[in-house]
């Protein structure tokens, strides 16, 4: 079985940038949303495929390729489903590189013990506030 | 016990007035403050509202070292969140999920939750059971399917019928474990003899059952 795919599930701001981007450096992008709508947010150079479903549902993921993924990247809007669909990848398809964006830091406990990587916003957002804060002190 | 109920509506309203009763140390969450209000000044209980997959409302309500936990919610993802918390930072033994979807029974079995209810695919069960043509064949499977319970009614025409429990060559691994005949419950021994309209409640594993529907069924 050859794992190629590079899954992103959850079209917001952040996952269809990452599809698109990933796109334009040759990667075989699916992105999966449950609302068609969300897919305007794709630029135009994405050549990927679009999956309008639920992927809590298994078969919405299988038929999404996710045995052939190789990385999955989960950026829905709810932080459970998001440590519930990084579970899965894992336990139940071991997806070699799985990314998740999680807004509480405190669910991040959730994903010890895997490989499975956390992105915070929240910290983000604090470390850039913090060196444009010093920037600002230091004129 | 100490027992923590999380999430649901009437159905956890009912399970505390149950295990109430029983004198259980119950921890009740609720998400929704009016329900969480009704459920405490309906069964007399404090109920902490809050939204039970934050590990903080876990620990304010100090669900910590719980025996079980039951996680009723009307999401699926937010049931297994909270029984994973459970485990992982909680410390608790058992952790019992609700689900909507039937397909996630065995699922979130494989992601460690240790017990999984999906109504539907009980309701499926009991419908196949009720509308069964077939004189009462009901079936309950124990430990996650690896025993079954199977009720059968004794009709006049089978072979069975008058034999002493030791005469009849029944095949492995068979186990009639009571008899019921109205209104008598008997504890069947090898001189018990079966009669016409006796309900036999045998134990068998789930690979033999059939063998043993199609054995007692056998006419004379």
């Amino acid at each position: 079985m050859k794992r190629n795919k590079f899954i992103v599930i959850g079209s917001g701001r952040l996952g269809s940038n990452i599809a698109t981007q990933m796109s334009e450096l040759g990667e075989d992008v699916i992105i999966i949303d449950a609302t068609d709508d969300s897919f305007r947010k794709l630029q135009e150079s994405f050549s990927g495929y679009q999956v309008v479903g639920d992927a809590t549902d298994l078969s919405v993921l299988e038929n999404s390729y996710i045995k052939h993924a190789k990385t999955v990247v989960i950026t829905t809007d709810s932080d459970n489903v998001n440590i519930y669909l990084a579970h899965v990848c894992y336990y139940i398809y071991n997806v070699p590189t799985i990314f998740v964006r999680l807004a509480d830091t405190d669910k991040g406990s959730l994903l010890e013990g895997t490989y499975i990587k956390a992105i915070y916003p929240f910290t983000l957002s604090l470390q850039e506030f913090m060196t444009m804060y010093k920037q600002e002190d230091n004129k | 016990m100490k027992i923590v109920i999380t999430g649901g509506k009437h159905e956890a309203d009912f399970i505390v007035k149950m295990l109430k009763e029983e004198r259980h140390q119950l921890i009740v969450i609720n998400q929704d403050t009016e329900f969480a209000e009704y459920i405490s000044t309906n069964n007399d209980i404090s109920v902490f509202p809050g939204d039970p997959t934050k590990a903080y409302v876990l620990s304010d309500a100090e669900a910590d070292n719980a025996d079980v936990l039951l996680a009723l919610s009307d999401s699926d993802t937010d049931n297994y969140i909270i029984c994973l918390t459970a485990k992982k930072e909680f410390n608790i033994k058992r952790t019992v999920s609700k689900v909507k979807n039937p397909k996630n029974v065995e699922l979130f079995k494989k992601l460690g939750v240790d017990s999984v209810i999906s109504s539907t695919y009980l309701l499926a069960q009991t419908i196949l059971n009720e509308s069964s043509v077939e004189n009462i064949i009901k079936t309950l499977s124990i430990e996650d399917e690896k025993i079954v319970m199977v009720e059968m009614g004794v009709e006049a025409s089978y072979a069975l019928v008058d034999k002493k429990i030791m005469d009849i060559n029944f095949p492995k691994n068979i186990n009639i474990s009571c008899i019921f005949r109205d209104p008598h419950v008997i504890i069947p021994k090898g001189d018990t003899i079966i009669k016409a309209d006796d309900k036999l409640i045998i134990i068998s594993t789930p690979t033999e059952q059939e063998e043993i529907i199609e054995f007692v069924k056998k006419k004379r």
